[in-house]
């Protein structure tokens, strides 16, 4: 980092950001219970981000150009970067706007088992963990992967922050097979920040079960609006629609016309949304310290969010990105009760979207669960079409909570009316 | 083009002679690449030198007891050989050890590693770089100040990125060294209807340089006209429709709902339906599909990233199923032969059976046949996203618009926004018709489920099928 320092200096460039980190991981991929391939990984990179200032017409101009720097670059290749960075930023201007307020505090290091022991004896642990699970007859696993990251960062800038921090995570996604009566699979994906054994062998029981009942689901769903539930990562990637909607990134070229203090969800029905962006690392790759926001308190827009740039061209404190929310609202009713009213369970699509533009959401459906009577029938096919902006008027949380990486909040979230394309489409 | 690989190479040699002594197989494939990208828009002006994760470094493979280990790098020197080596054997070893019980090596033979030799410049007419940031971020600009002019236009997002790359891949017995560029622009206009943001956009590439760009300032009229379209358009009817896919669609239904079940490595898990029906029709006569390097596009490599030399794959033959594409790996495992799909995202990641480019060839129709021949259907353009299932040959693939044919004329109604589905071979069996012209896209990036992003194009020509919409 010092010598980064000393040669943009040296290239005569005033401002920069650099943020600078290393990864060190172990992976490993299994195709049933046999291991395809075990990997590791060392690697440092420095992102450098360098600033120019202008003007035109009276008005003060702001430009930057980033470049990724190695650090077996000679001094001749990396002084070679950064001037062409810096040549290249002068045709690139914009509104003016400040660099982060500098920030410098002591390494904040990681504490716990996935941060301190070897990544390679981790990545085993989580391993035993997945395939724990798979005891359950009917079901097993297909093929998993498994990845986990020791990663050291590390921010400075020209304004003097010196901000420099540890983050170990795991991750990883595995495919879950029945063969009886139908031949399905079913994949799930999972990321903790912590080496939490336990959930990971919930979760993959959990899946069993339902590729179980996708094994054996119908394509027997009829067109037509439904009250629709959806659970666990689909809840959170819907509700995600307000953290970008409120996004400075967003609001400053006008694709979001919120703004703090709007009733974003307009009038209601049922429940009033509430959610806080949460700090996953202590700061941003800018070197801002990340903090515990609030975004909407029932229903109403309380911040704006982003990186440096978009948040100073709004005026308003920069955050950060984040990569974690939650949903505070308690909920009203539990997942049980939910699944007694007639409705669609939606559980696993092909690929659920949310479309941050048009506010669609949907996907292609792989197991539902049709919901009339009392009874439950796992169904198979159709999809999926609903707008956010005509569901956020009728909505119910469930009691139940679910937490991953990205997310901590209701399992269960009912969506009233949703246009459902059933299996029943290719006869009309 | 990237010098340090030539000043590294003989070190590299060294390293692979010294993992030999210690293991049945080893090979390194590095990578450099120089990536620019150009945008305008509401949000400004961004010109960002970064690219994607990757970018320079190292991937070493060794095959030992356990089978294939690989270490990722990107700090390299003969002096390090040591360290890397103890670092190998130290921590391959603790992964092994900490296995769950009753994981057992999965039965790989040892890579072929016949002799092979090649260097392939890139080729190329105007090197972005050559041509300046000034120039490009000019031309981008003016093409956003014409497109605002335009009625009901929020925004207009134009952009151009570029990859100038070289990989060597070595092994005991090869030494293959390419080097590759390709250029993309887009093209976004954006506009509201309430709180309902809509875009229309047109993507272009080429395998090669800013040459490219002469072609993307025309089209800009076209573009804002979609948009106004889609302003108007309505919520689909959920059915199943006589449907005319554009290029483009074509492409997405190529490389979405039927290239990737035929990833082996698929085969290998036991995901993909395909391996069932090798030798049998799949789809209709009309339809022959190919995956490979004898197109110039962005895909376009003379190995891939485990050293197999590419060329053309002919996975459908006239309606009949003949064989998926492989990697290296899947290849031993299933006792046949790559077909250099074998491809990272970088040296950072692992590889998989991957799509390069991907195509149906072309029949003898035209559009206006096509059209001319439905009585009520839609007509589809503007792909935007797709997913595969390989297991049960699934489609869900997302497009921007469908525009209204009744009785052989276009009606001028648009609905939007639209979900296909459906089962991939009753699509493909429909094909009634196919269009002479086979135009390929090399814009977008491909994921492995939900990661491994990787640079492929595909396409085809105007096709006309039944296709449940919703």
């Amino acid at each position: 980092m010092e010598r980064i320092k000393r040669l943009l200096k040296e290239a005569g460039i005033s401002d920069y950001i650099v943020y600078g980190y290393s990864e060190r991981t172990a992976e490993l991929f299994f195709v049933k219970k046999q291991l395809d391939t075990r990997r590791i990984k060392d690697v440092e990179k420095f992102n450098v981000t360098v600033y120019r200032t202008g003007e035109k017409d009276g008005k003060k101009l702001r430009a930057s150009t980033d470049v990724t720097v190695l650090a077996e670059m000679t001094d001749a290749e990396l002084l070679d970067a950064f001037k062409g960075a810096y040549f290249a930023a002068q045709f690139a201007m914009n509104p003016y706007y400040e660099l982060p307020d500098p920030v410098t505090a002591p390494l904040r290091e990681a504490t716990g088992k996935l941060a301190e022991q070897a990544p390679e004896l981790s990545a085993g642990e989580m391993a035993k963990a997945l395939f724990a699970a798979d005891c359950e007859e009917g079901a097993f696993l297909n093929s998993a992967e498994v990845f986990v990251i020791q990663k050291r960062a590390h921010v400075v800038s020209s304004r003097g922050a010196d901000v420099s921090w540890v983050e170990a995570e795991v991750k990883g996604e595995y495919v879950v097979q029945a063969k009886e009566p139908e031949d399905v699979e079913m994949y799930r994906d999972f990321a903790y920040t912590e080496l939490n054994t336990d959930a990971l062998t919930a979760q993959a029981k959990e899946a069993l079960m339902f590729v179980r009942d996708r094994a054996r689901a119908q394509k027997i769903l009829k067109s037509g609006n439904y009250d629709v539930i959806l659970t666990d990562e689909n809840v959170m990637m819907t509700l995600w629609f307000y953290g970008d909607r409120s996004a400075a990134h967003m609001i400053y070229p006008g694709y979001s016309s919120w703004k703090v203090g709007d009733d974003v969800q307009g009038e209601t029905r049922g429940e009033r949304i509430t959610l806080t962006l949460r700090a996953l690392a202590p700061y941003s790759k800018e070197g801002i310290p990340m903090r515990d926001l609030r975004l909407l308190e029932n229903g109403v827009m309380c911040a704006t969010h982003g990186s440096n740039r978009f948040c100073r061209y709004l005026g308003v404190e920069p955050t950060g990105d984040y990569r974690k929310y939650s949903c505070d609202n308690p909920g009203t009713m539990s997942f049980a009760e939910m699944k007694k009213r007639p409705c669609l369970w939606a559980v696993t699509f092909s690929g659920f979207e949310m479309d941050a533009f048009s506010g669609h959401f949907g996907g292609e459906i792989r197991l539902a669960y049709l919901i009339e009577n009392g009874r439950m029938t796992p169904v198979t096919g159709g999809s999926i079409n609903g707008s956010i902006l005509e569901a956020q008027k009728d909505l119910v949380f469930s009691t139940d909570r679910y937490a991953e990486i990205g997310y901590d909040g209701p399992y269960a979230m009912l969506l009233k009316n949703i246009p459902v394309a059933g299996t029943d489409a290719e006869e009309s | 083009m990237f010098e340090r690989l030539d000043t590294v190479k003989p070190a590299l040699k060294k390293l692979i002679a010294v993992l030999c002594e210690r293991y049945d197989y080893a090979s390194v494939l590095a990578t450099a690449e120089r990536y620019r990208s150009w945008r305008v828009s509401k949000n400004g002006i961004n010109l960002s030198a970064s690219g994607l994760d990757g970018g320079d470094g190292y991937v070493i493979r060794v095959f030992d007891r356990t089978g294939c280990a690989e270490y990722s790098i990107n700090a390299f020197s003969e002096d390090m050989i040591p360290a890397i080596v103890r670092e190998m054997q130290e921590r391959f070893e603790a992964e092994r050890a900490a296995l769950p019980e009753g994981i057992t090596p999965m039965p790989t033979a040892m890579p072929d590693d016949s002799p092979a030799v090649l260097k392939k410049e890139a080729k190329y007419e105007i090197d972005p770089m050559e041509l300046g940031d000034e120039a490009i971020l000019d031309l981008i600009r003016r093409i956003r100040e014409k497109g605002l002019k335009a009625e009901n236009v929020m925004d207009i997002m134009c952009g151009v990125n570029y990859s100038a790359e070289r990989k060597i891949f070595l092994s005991p017995h090869r030494d293959l060294d390419e080097s590759h560029m390709w250029t993309n622009a887009f093209v976004g206009a954006i506009g509201a209807r309430g709180e309902e943001i809509k875009e229309s956009y047109k993507g272009y590439s080429v395998l090669g340089g800013a040459e490219l760009l002469k072609t993307v300032e025309s089209d800009i009229g076209e573009i804002t006209k979609r948009l106004n379209d889609l302003l108007g358009s309505e919520p689909m009817i959920p059915g199943e429709y006589e449907c005319v896919c554009n290029p483009e669609v074509t492409g997405m239904i190529v490389h979405e709902a039927f290239g990737h079940g035929v990833e082996m490595d698929m085969f290998v898990k036991d995901r993909a339906q395909a391996k069932q029906f090798i030798g049998d029709y799949v789809a209709s006569p009309l339809v022959t599909m190919h995956d490979g390097s004898t197109v110039d596009e962005c895909a376009t490599w003379a190995f891939d990233d485990e050293g197999t030399l590419t060329g053309d794959t002919v996975i459908i033959d006239r309606g009949v199923l003949k064989t998926g594409m492989c990697d290296a790996l899947s290849a031993m495992r299933l006792g046949v032969k790559p077909t250099g799909n074998g491809r990272r995202e970088s040296y950072e990641r692992k590889a998989y059976t991957r799509m390069t480019n991907t195509y149906f060839e072309g029949g003898d129709a035209t559009k206006e046949e096509m059209i001319a021949s439905i009585k009520y259907g839609f007509l589809l353009e503007e792909p935007t996203s797709g997913m595969e299932d390989p297991k049960n040959w699934g489609i869900q693939c997302m497009v921007n618009s469908a525009r209204e044919i009744r009785d052989g004329k276009l009606t001028g109604r648009i609905f939007s926004p639209i979900v296909l589905t459906g089962y991939v071979p009753d699509l493909l069996k429909s094909v009634s018709m196919m269009g002479g012209k086979v135009e390929l896209a090399g814009g977008g990036y491909c994921g492995k489920g939900y990661k491994e992003w990787v640079k492929v194009s595909d396409g085809g020509a105007y096709m006309k099928a039944r296709i449940r919409l919703g």
